[in-house]
């Protein structure tokens, strides 16, 4: 394996009264695109502001390209959105993207070049001289995903960066971070929306109260962590008329019930066919049982809702 | 450093260019002569009063004093023989607004020196001071005059022009003490108002950074301290700018007002090479100081109301200063003027404004100076470590105490 882009090593905060985040380790590998995850007030902004060295951490060390240096001296390579956007409302277009760029090291006159590209790119090209004010929400927010990577970044960071986006913007987002890494570089993306996460990401970190909860891949962490699942339709069953079998405690771990189906969480040596033989004995007509492999959502769920005891 | 350099040049050209700018450019002269000349203006202004002289004396002394007035341009006198219901009818002509005033004169106003002034305004220290002069003078001249002494002698011994003219150094300069007055207070002025205005710009450009959350971006950049460093000189530029554009424009005026009427209180004095170099030196030490103190301001709110409230404290600190300008003005070497001239906060409104009033120990000078600048260091210190946490901290303002520890955290 190369040698990672990011190497987040015990890492500790605290602000008055509580700790953000809690002795996290996290390596990134370049290329690759890597999920932050958690609920709301999990670290995450705290995590990145350390990452960016925005904010110092208290404890432990973070290392960008194999080296102790700050992350502003790596400021030309590293791009950020953060979580809540804005931008000077009173600048003209153009002008807020080449400050920017300059804030990233960029010679004015390729700042300014390579802005008219990407505003072009992304159907903007009209508004260049316009003041930013003038630019719808939708507008602006692409003006800043093309402020986050003006500079061509090597590790492009993005907080919640699908939050309050149309879906077109979205997809255009989706599109431009997946040109990204198959262009090499290495995206940090936090989110607590899973179902993002789970199309884009990698690897992904699920973290909750300043902890680690599970690091991995993707595909890693849905064999290991993810238990064994079985998802059971109904056929004509009234809600909440739950058979008791499904809370046999010697078949059944979790049970996530939606009336005309569930996903049942398997105890781990149980055996699904005495699930199945249970469940027709107890008279329950069913239109679908199926072995299947968990979501990221239900796998954050569990994760998060056992407060992270449960992993151990 | 090229990052520094790219804010400063952002806060210059963002606000060189709003037409908020130029209008204070141009209107900034109109207004600072408004608020310089108005009240002179007002003062003179009006025209003569129309007063009657009720004349109860048995010599022609009614009969002087009213000539005296009259010739005069403050007063427009008739005199008025005095007789029963005079005063009666002269007081409901005052009521009527066709009269301004009565004088009531008796022969006793020789003997004791007692007189009597009805009007509908009697707060016009200029038409007391007329009156005052013209009556003292008229009854010492009649009280000479009965006591044998040659009324031509009189005259060859009265007249008496004060002029008054400042000393600098051992030079005398060609200003006269009106000048004097109206430089260090249109200095003063100048001082409270750009130093005002530019130190709530630098408060302005830090709350719109942290409520957009641009600073964020910023900050993954450069330090905080670049970020107020190139920020206080971007505004501090414009800020000269500003005053380099009025100076053009008084010159200008000056020069222009000169040819319509010459000299005279109204007349804007002449700025020396030296006087000219304080008054930079202490605006931008002072706009340093006070600028520095609003970017802490702006760091520590999370809207405008808040802002506004926040730097009241502040505000009124210049306030104060330019307050006390007066007292500074009639006594420039109280302890007052002194210590006002010497604490960092007070200074750079207050010494332009005695160095301009009068002449000063070149030591105090110095001392005010050297205070000004440790002054700088010391609170832009705190400032940017209060700005440093500030600017990321959303919601609720922050305590005393908790600022207490973000000044000293590491």
């Amino acid at each position: 394996m190369t040698s990672p882009v990011l190497v987040v090593d015990r890492v500790s905060k605290r602000f008055a009264g509580h700790t953000a985040v809690d002795d996290l380790s996290l390596v990134v590998a370049p290329g690759v695109i890597q999920g932050l995850l958690g609920p709301n007030g999990a670290g995450k902004t705290t995590t990145i502001r350390m990452i960016l060295d925005i904010l110092l951490p208290d404890a432990g060390r973070v290392e960008r390209f194999g080296s102790r240096a700050s992350a502003r001296h790596w400021a030309g390579r590293i791009g950020y959105l953060p979580e809540e956007r804005g931008l000077y409302r009173r600048m003209r277009v153009l002008d807020v993207l080449v400050f920017l760029a300059e804030m990233k090291g960029v010679d004015r006159r390729a700042a300014r070049e390579r802005g008219r590209r990407w505003l072009e790119r992304l159907g903007l090209a009209a508004w260049e001289r316009r003041s930013v004010d003038d630019l719808s929400k939708g507008m602006q927010q692409k003006v800043q995903f093309i402020s986050t990577v003006l500079h061509e970044p090597t590790l492009v960071i993005l907080d919640e960066p699908f939050a309050g986006l149309d879906p077109v913007n979205a997809q255009a987002l989706k599109d431009i971070v997946l040109e990204l890494r198959s262009a090499g570089t290495t995206v940090l993306l936090s989110t607590h929306v899973m179902e993002q996460a789970e199309k884009l990401c990698d690897q992904v970190c699920i973290i909750a109260h300043g902890k680690k909860l599970v690091d991995g891949s993707l595909a890693e962490i849905k064999r290991t962590r993810g238990g064994r699942h079985v998802t059971l339709g109904f056929d004509g069953r009234a809600a909440g008329d739950a058979p008791a079998v499904l809370a046999d405690r010697r078949l059944v771990r979790g049970l996530d019930d939606y009336g005309q189906y569930a996903e049942v969480e398997l105890a781990p040596d149980a055996d699904p066919q005495e699930l199945l033989r249970g469940l027709v004995e107890a008279g329950v007509r069913l239109s679908r049982f199926e072995l299947t492999e968990p979501s990221l959502h239900r796998i954050f769920m569990d994760l998060v809702s056992d407060g992270g005891t449960r992993h151990a | 450093m090229r990052r520094v350099w790219a804010i400063v040049r952002r806060e210059f050209v963002e606000r060189v260019r709003r037409k908020w700018f130029w209008i204070s450019a141009l209107l900034g002269p109109v207004f600072f002569a408004l608020v310089f000349l108005l009240p002179v203006a007002l003062a003179s202004s009006g025209g003569s009063k129309r007063i009657a002289v009720v004349d109860g004396t048995t010599s022609d002394f009614g009969a002087r004093v009213a000539a005296t007035l009259d010739s005069g341009s403050v007063f427009a006198a008739v005199r008025v023989a005095s007789g029963p219901r005079v005063v009666d009818s002269l007081v409901a002509e005052v009521g009527a607004r066709r009269l301004d005033g009565i004088l009531l004169l008796t022969d006793s106003v020789v003997a004791t020196g007692a007189a009597e002034y009805r009007a509908s305004n009697i707060s016009s220290l200029r038409d007391v001071a007329e009156l005052e002069g013209t009556l003292t003078s008229l009854v010492a001249q009649v009280r000479l005059e009965r006591a044998g002494v040659d009324p031509r002698l009189l005259r060859e011994a009265r007249g008496l022009h004060l002029r008054t003219a400042k000393i600098a150094g051992s030079t005398m300069t060609g200003e006269s003490s009106a000048q004097s007055f109206s430089l260090a207070y249109l200095m003063g002025l100048i001082l409270y108002t750009v130093i005002l205005v530019y130190g709530v710009n630098v408060k302005s450009s830090v709350l719109e950074e942290k409520t957009t959350r641009i600073v964020e971006v910023l900050l993954s950049s450069v330090r905080p301290f670049s970020l107020l460093a190139g920020k206080i000189l971007g505004v501090g530029a414009v800020s000269l700018l500003q005053l380099a554009i009025w100076g053009v424009a008084g010159r200008a005026l000056a020069n222009w007002g000169a040819g319509l009427d010459g000299s005279g209180p109204l007349a804007i004095p002449h700025v020396s090479a030296a006087t000219a170099a304080i008054f930079l030196a202490y605006f931008i030490g002072g706009f340093l100081l006070y600028s520095a103190m609003f970017a802490a301001v702006g760091a520590l709110s999370s809207t405008e109301q808040e802002a506004q409230q926040a730097q009241q404290p502040i505000a009124l600190v210049l306030v104060g200063s330019v307050l006390s300008m007066f007292a500074l003005l009639n006594e420039p070497n109280s302890t007052l003027a002194v210590t006002l001239s010497l604490l960092p906060f007070s200074s750079p409104i207050a010494m332009p404004v005695r160095w301009a009033a009068g002449d000063l120990p070149p030591l105090e000078l110095v001392a005010s100076l050297a205070l000004l600048v440790a002054g700088i260091v010391v609170v832009t210190w705190v400032a940017s470590r209060i700005y440093r946490v500030g600017i990321l901290m959303t919601g609720k303002r922050p305590t005393i105490r908790e600022l207490v520890r973000w000044v000293k955290a590491v």
